[in-house]
């Protein structure tokens, strides 16, 4: 059932998250997608409990999906650049 | 030794045109397609050339290795100066105390984590993907110029 250890697992996610998140067209959803990865997978690195760490993995990859998702519609609509970029 | 033969034979070839024209064509086609095979090798001898051609004040410089708008030849020189330029970027780590032997985790003090990101940059830098079972062994800058090389097949 695992495909890998736990620890891998999480490294690829965290991975496939951030080279998702940097693909939003828009600056504000892009820092914003990027900010918030970094900051739930620090927040929970120190979880040792097996089911809390697989309950964490099944949410993480909900959200994965989730911004590959808002990257498809936020690419099919051209946004303006902004100042900052 | 390919090398000294090579600049050998571009030693001989430019020797009569040097007092004529700069380059002249058939002296291009000549050369170059022997130096297309060894990538590498094409510093060398363009060096050499062009501080002859300076000498003879010739302004121009001529590229002997025909590249037909790919990117220029890799060297570990070049790889080890570039993945040390990235990692200066990235700002949790510390220029000073950064070596190319310095461990990320025991000597610079980075998480796993952060190495993922390290090795993201590495991908965008060099532009090919590194997959995870193996990106997760590079610990330190020496291991990542020295995979690059091997993925690249760069040699000395």
């Amino acid at each position: 059932m695992m495909a890998a250890s736990s620890r891998s697992q999480v490294i690829s996610l965290y991975k496939a998250m951030v080279k998702a998140s940097s693909r939003f067209p828009s600056y504000n959803y892009r820092t914003y997608a990027l900010r918030r990865v970094r900051d739930a997978f620090r927040a929970n690195g120190k979880v040792e409990d097996p089911r809390a760490v697989e309950k964490l993995l099944e949410e993480g990859q909900q959200m994965l999906a989730l911004i590959q998702r808002q990257v498809s519609i936020g690419q099919m609509y051209g946004a303006q650049r902004t100042v900052v970029e | 030794m390919a090398a000294r033969v090579l600049q050998q034979c571009v030693r001989s070839l430019a020797r009569p045109s040097l007092r004529l024209c700069p380059v002249s064509a058939a002296l291009r086609a000549a050369v170059a397609p022997a130096v297309g095979v060894h990538r590498p090798v094409s510093f060398a001898a363009d060096s050499r050339r062009t501080r002859w051609l300076g000498q003879s004040r010739i302004s121009s410089v001529v590229v002997l290795c025909r590249q037909y708008g790919d990117l220029p030849p890799l060297t570990l020189e070049t790889i080890k100066d570039r993945v040390m330029y990235v990692l200066k970027l990235y700002d949790k780590i510390n220029p000073e105390k950064l070596q190319e032997t310095s461990h990320f985790m025991k000597d610079l003090g980075l998480d796993s984590l952060d190495q993922v990101e390290i090795i993201m940059a590495m991908e965008d830098e060099f532009g090919f993907e590194i997959p995870d079972a193996e990106a997760e062994k590079l610990m330190s800058p020496e291991e990542i110029v020295q995979y690059i090389a091997d993925k690249k097949d760069v040699y000395e």
